[in-house]
């Protein structure tokens, strides 16, 4: 049973020992881990072959590879890196009430590019980089999801 | 007190609002005869609450301000289904003395306090003006709008509170700690209080730290009757907004608690006053108190003092709009036990509380004594971001504080929530918290204890590490590339490569 690897944050972390698990609902990903007289149910969800397991109310991502998966990941992350435009994608879900920039607009790293309401709050999104803006995605008084395109900068 | 025979207040009644509070409203209805008429927008056809009402208005598109905070398409709308009265729930327009009126001049009940109480309290300046001016202390600072002569920030001392006129919810509010930082804040609150209230008006008050944050529930009716149904403790707060309420508070002891009721009396009688509100406080180290600000409508919290009185506050709120008097029952409810509320939000407490977005898949909700679920949507249900990220409130209410605060964590540890991230790793944290069980914290809790959350433990890393690859090797399309039979990897790709030939 030690042919699966499994990898929390990128760092290998081996499986509890003396624990036990039972699925309580296996189509809702609903267990039960059991040690002795302690236990506590968790939600495991599958995402390929990144899995989330919530523990106590917390989501910890874990990827489970198999030694083939892992020879293949490895050979993918070989290869150029040049600099590309970037997305600059919402990190919250809310409304767009200002924007501070235009296509074409030169901005240094930190510069404020739009103001997002959410959670009764303004929050500002910055440049990741210095850079010129060469498309706005989104306009004031518009409702964005979490890593939803808002603009790209070269 | 009601009997069964007695006819219902209303025949129906249109719900203002969304979520928990829509279905919340819909249940006192169901208990009252009411027939429930919901609203919604677009985004929200839907929606738990839609389907839980008798029938629902389309009152337009997605975004609030178009449909939930409309005040002549929620007013159209309940003439539309023939509703009697309208109940608007918290926040949106539940507050706004315009929506009330027009909820009159439509021949409507407001289920609430009089247009006069929202008009008079809704501004936080005049109604710290009036409390003062009713004896009750104030949080020192500014009774006029601040300017751009500071001066008279200097003389209140800092650290100070920037709060604005017009606001609530934390909105608007910024600390400063010293006068380098007063222009920039002072800029920042008004154009957030402008952009959430078209008033940029804001006023200051010296930061009251280490603070606990007291409110005091009223009911009273339209005849001259004022229940004072205890406090509840909100301590427990993220961007001044709150996560935990509790009562009784546990930081307070009885002369505290007597001078709060007081206060709160007073506090209502600068204005006409009936309906539910709620007063609220903070109380500082030595006992002393200072009023903040009089919310004129339900409080999300509400459900803790319905545990603790036994009452049900939306029925109380409805009976009273239909002109019904507060029996003796009523305004001298006794209060037993302890109850605690903590809010499930779509927020993700390891990385500042921010909001998170996405689809909600195993929702798996704790049941069993003392506990009690308000929530607002169920299994597999998408988010919308137009809308407050709260999904749910787990109440429980026990004999005293300790069997409270187990019950909760045994509540706590029933909850299963998949699809996001959400507070309940912090609320998880909070029960076992020593500080938070000897009740020995204040608003600073999540600042100072908490930060962004401790990390993973090594016991939960190999727990997690253990859940994942079972679940792996327990999914059956796998089962192939790792059953014993093959033993690993090695056996399945030598047997492919045999099949291949």
């Amino acid at each position: 049973m030690t042919d699966l690897e499994t990898r929390i944050s990128g760092e290998p972390v081996a499986a509890a020992d003396g624990w036990r698990l039972d699925w309580a609902d296996r189509a809702r990903g609903i267990a039960r881990l059991t040690d002795g007289d302690r236990s506590l149910l968790v939600l495991v969800e599958e995402q390929a072959t990144a899995w989330t397991v919530t523990l106590h109310g917390r989501r910890i991502p874990v990827t489970v590879r198999s030694w083939r998966e892992r020879v293949l990941a490895e050979a993918e992350t070989e290869g150029p890196s040049r600099a590309r435009p970037v997305e600059v994608r919402a990190t919250l879900p809310g409304l767009v009430v200002a924007v501070a920039v235009a296509p074409g607009d030169e901005v240094d790293e930190g510069a404020p590019l739009l103001t997002i309401e959410a959670m009764k709050m303004q929050n500002e999104v910055r440049a990741p980089r210095a850079g010129r803006v060469i498309e706005l995605e989104v306009a004031a008084g518009q409702t964005v999801a979490t890593g939803a395109a808002l603009l790209r900068l070269e | 007190l009601r009997t069964d025979t007695a006819a219902p207040p209303f025949q129906r009644l249109l719900i203002a609002n969304r979520g928990e509070i829509a279905i919340r409203v819909i249940r006192a209805c169901r208990e009252l005869g009411i027939s429930p008429i919901a609203v919604h927008s677009d985004a929200d056809v839907d929606a738990l609450h839609v389907r839980l009402a008798d029938r629902s208005e389309r009152i337009g598109p997605p975004a609030a301000r178009d449909s939930y905070l409309s005040i002549d398409a929620v007013v159209d709308a309940a003439r539309r289904a023939g509703a009697e009265a309208i109940h608007p729930g918290y926040g949106f327009l539940s507050e706004d003395a315009r929506f009330a009126r027009a909820v009159e001049a439509a021949g409507l009940a407001f289920v609430g306090p009089p247009p006069s109480a929202l008009e008079a309290l809704g501004n936080k300046l005049a109604a710290r003006r009036s409390a003062a001016d009713a004896g009750v202390p104030i949080v020192p600072g500014t009774t006029v709008a601040l300017t751009d002569d500071v001066a008279a920030v200097a003389d209140i001392g800092y650290p100070v509170m920037l709060k604005a006129a017009a606001g609530g919810g934390g909105r608007g509010m910024r600390r400063v700690d010293g006068p380098d930082d007063l222009r920039p804040a002072m800029e920042a609150a008004r154009r957030e209080a402008d952009a959430a209230f078209g008033d940029g008006t804001i006023y200051v008050e010296r930061l009251i730290s280490p603070a606990r944050h007291v409110e005091v529930q009223l009911l009273g009716d339209r005849h001259g009757e004022l229940a004072v149904l205890g406090e509840r403790d909100c301590s427990v707060q993220r961007r001044h907004q709150k996560l935990v309420e509790e009562s009784p508070s546990p930081a307070i002891d009885d002369p505290t608690r007597r001078a709060l009721f007081d206060s709160a009396r007073r506090v209502a009688s600068t204005v006409d006053f009936h309906n539910a509100a709620t007063v609220e406080f903070l109380v500082a180290e030595d006992g002393s108190h200072y009023f903040l600000e009089m919310n004129t409508r339900l409080q999300v919290e509400h459900g803790v003092t319905e545990l603790v009185t036994g009452l049900d506050l939306v029925a109380w709120q409805i009976r009273i709009a239909a002109r019904e008097r507060l029996p003796q029952e009523v305004l001298d409810a006794p209060r037993r036990g302890q109850a605690i509320e903590v809010r499930i939000y779509a927020e993700d407490p390891y990385d500042g509380f921010r909001p998170t977005s996405g689809r909600v898949g195993t929702w798996e909700m704790p049941s069993g004594p003392g506990i009690r679920v308000d929530a607002g949507i169920e299994a597999d249900t998408d988010l919308r971001p137009e809308y407050d990220p709260l999904l749910a409130k787990l109440m429980v209410h026990a004999e005293d504080r300790p069997s409270a605060i187990r019950r909760l964590r045994r509540a706590l540890d029933e909850t299963l929530i998949g699809g996001l991230q959400t507070d309940a790793g912090f609320l998880r944290w909070l029960v076992d918290e020593p500080g938070f069980a000897a009740g020995d914290y204040d608003t600073g809790i999540i600042a100072e204890r908490w930060g962004a959350g401790p990390p993973v433990s090594d016991e939960d890393r190999g727990l997690a590490a253990l859940a994942a690859s079972t679940a792996r090797r327990d999914v059956p399309n796998r089962a192939a590339e790792t059953s014993p039979e093959t033993g690993s990897d090695w056996g399945e790709l030598g047997r492919r490569e045999a099949l291949r030939g």
